[in-house]
């Protein structure tokens, strides 16, 4: 549930899926010209990234709490 | 703009969560002082995106493109002369006493400072305006979406005003700062592509050099007279009545920016949120300026990229960013683009009704209707407040539909009223003889030299209903001069009045006043830790920015 309060959880996971989408969507969409599969892919990509290092950052948060939380 | 099946989907998304991060937050509010002030213990990262992105409204993101458009490089002084230097005086020298003197809200301050009359003037002002501010944001959201995207008016207003009216009555202002760090993401992710793929096209920084007349390349080149540069304002009304008046007026004293600095977990913090917000801030013309100047270059070597008429006959340049999306993006990416763009028009309508939140509850309610009353009682008027708050935006939208000259001439008065606000807070934290009475008087004066400035004086076409004694190149140069004219006139008038009217005395402006408050000792050694190594730096790196583009 704490993890639901940390806001790069939520950024994370909603720029993963809006990639995800995209990616996705680069794929399917083969009636498009080529440079636009090539923008969703890019953007695509570049989102799940983003996604995946906010996601991470704020699992880091809970194990540096649980580090802290040994100490005491 | 034909939007797929993806583009609704993303859309439908991104509501999805802004709605559930309230839902979650929901259970963190438990009183008054959670709902409106968010507890005071806001992460500093969050406090200082969010500190951007409650400006990050539909002004800034679609009206610093079309001024983009229309100036140029000019339009940067908003930021590198304008915002950054405001705001690093904000963190190192205001901050101490906003947070320090435990007041929640800027009106509050004026009270502590001054006396209850100052504070309510400027709390009834300033809630009046949060409320128009968002009903116009609501309205100019709905004109798009019909516009661009051929969506319903009605619809558009409803769906937009009940997703805000959902995550703040939830979370409270916790849950708009969340919403408003998400939509920063997304603005700044969901055009930044738009930028390198309009670049790409227009042949890189070589394509806008080539492309784009020269004089809408620089920031300082053709200064030395009005007649001499796109933004038809000379050197002096750009330093003095933009770059002091007000930038310092708006990021120094607007409630609704402060805010989000105030609800920070120490002082530290709070001081540091403004400073480390100016980083994005500089950095931010690359995503609301650059594309306007990217329609000039590809406007000049493709066609289609022309923009439309306005109801008036002129180019309409609002409708800039709208064009290179839809010339620009693909299915899929556009949706991302509406997304971030429905972002912008959220996002200053959510920081308009959480402040108006505050100063109603705390500032005329508490103040002027119940003074005693139960925490709960307050949180339930807050959330009652956030109700009232977005009807009265829902009615200001529809009232702008049907009488958009009664909005302009709102807009015009409130602009009056804000002149001459930095020069009260400038004389009363930094002057311990500024008296309430002189702060006051000196208030009305200057919001009345505004108006007989604006009535003096014409600039395209408008001002002059008293009679014409001046006329300058752009409204915006006597928008600059109004704002110069009530600074000094306020500052005149306070100072004068303040030697003749009894002082408050020295004791009770103890944390109040620069001359009678410990000062701050910047003792972190780490540098980003440090209030005033970190604004050094920040103007350093912005005095840089402006050579470099000169």
């Amino acid at each position: 549930m704490n993890k639901l309060f940390d806001l790069r959880f939520v950024i994370g996971s909603f720029f993963l899926l809006v990639g995800i989408l995209l990616l996705g969507y680069s794929f399917l969409s083969a009636d498009t010209v080529l440079s636009m599969h090539t923008i969703n892919r890019w953007c695509g990509i570049f989102f799940i990234v983003f996604g995946i290092i906010m996601i991470v950052l704020s699992l880091q948060k809970d194990a540096d709490d649980e580090l802290l939380e040994e100490k005491k | 703009m034909n939007l797929h099946l993806i583009d609704y989907i993303i859309i439908a998304l991104y509501f999805l969560f802004v709605v559930s991060i309230g839902i979650v937050l929901k259970r963190k509010i438990k009183t008054g002082n959670d709902f409106l002030m968010s507890n005071r213990s806001i992460p500093l990262w969050i406090t200082s995106l969010a500190f951007i992105s409650a400006n990050l409204g539909a002004q800034e993101v679609l009206g610093m493109a079309a001024s983009g458009a229309k100036y140029g490089m000019y339009t940067t002084h908003f930021y590198w002369l304008g915002a950054a230097f405001a705001m690093v005086f904000l963190g190192i020298f205001m901050m101490p006493f906003y947070y320090g003197s435990k007041a929640r809200s800027v009106p509050e301050y004026l009270k502590l400072r001054f006396d209850e009359k100052t504070r309510t003037f400027n709390a009834l002002s300033f809630a009046v305006m949060t409320v128009f501010s968002s009903g116009i944001s609501l309205y100019a959201l709905a004109m798009l979406m019909q516009t661009v995207l051929a969506w319903n008016f009605d619809v558009s207003i409803w769906l937009a005003a009940g997703i805000v009216l959902a995550y703040i009555y939830l979370g409270g202002l916790t849950s708009a700062v969340y919403n408003e760090v998400l939509q920063f993401f997304l603005i700044v992710l969901g055009i930044a592509p738009l930028v390198y793929i309009g670049l790409q096209k227009a042949g890189g920084w070589q394509g806008l050099v080539h492309n784009v007349d020269n004089a809408k390349l620089h920031l300082w080149k053709g200064m030395g007279s009005a007649a001499t540069n796109p933004m038809g304002v000379d050197a002096f009304s750009l330093v003095f009545g933009l770059g002091f008046v007000l930038a310092f007026g708006y990021w120094c004293t607007d409630f609704l920016v402060v805010q989000r600095a105030m609800i920070s977990k120490n002082l530290n913090a709070a001081r540091r949120t403004p400073i480390i917000a100016t980083v994005p801030k500089i950095m931010m013309p690359l995503v609301v300026i650059l594309p306007g100047i990217v329609l000039l270059a590809l406007q000049n070597q493709f066609s289609g990229f022309d923009l439309p008429k306005n109801m008036n006959g002129d180019t309409d340049y609002n409708m800039t960013l709208p064009l290179l999306l839809q010339k620009l993006y693909p299915n899929g990416i556009l949706g991302v683009g509406i997304t971030a763009l429905i972002a912008s028009f959220m996002s200053g309508m959510a920081g308009n009704v959480t402040a108006f939140n505050t100063v109603w509850t705390y500032d005329i309610y508490q103040s002027h209707i119940k003074r005693s009353a139960s925490d709960k009682h307050y949180l339930n008027v807050g959330r009652a407040t956030t109700v009232f708050g977005i009807l009265l935006s829902i009615l200001t939208a529809y009232v702008a539909r049907g009488f958009n000259s009664i909005m302009d001439l709102l807009q015009l008065v409130f602009s009056f009223v804000n002149a001459p606000l930095f020069a009260t807070f400038f004389l009363g934290m930094f002057w311990k003889k500024t008296t309430a009475n002189g702060a006051f008087w000196g208030l009305l004066s200057g919001t009345t030299a505004a108006a007989i400035t604006h009535g003096l004086t014409t600039a395209e076409g408008k001002g002059g209903w008293i009679t014409n004694i001046h006329t300058f190149y752009s409204g915006t140069s006597q928008a600059f001069n109004i704002a110069g004219i009530a600074f000094i006139v306020c500052f005149i008038v306070t100072a004068l009045i303040s030697t003749m009217t009894e002082k408050k005395r020295e004791n009770e402006l103890v944390g109040l006043v620069y001359s009678l408050t410990p000062k701050q000792k910047d003792s972190a050694k780490v540098w980003y830790k440090n209030p005033l190594w970190l604004g050094v730096i920040m103007l350093v790196v912005t005095v840089i920015l402006n050579i470099i583009f000169y």
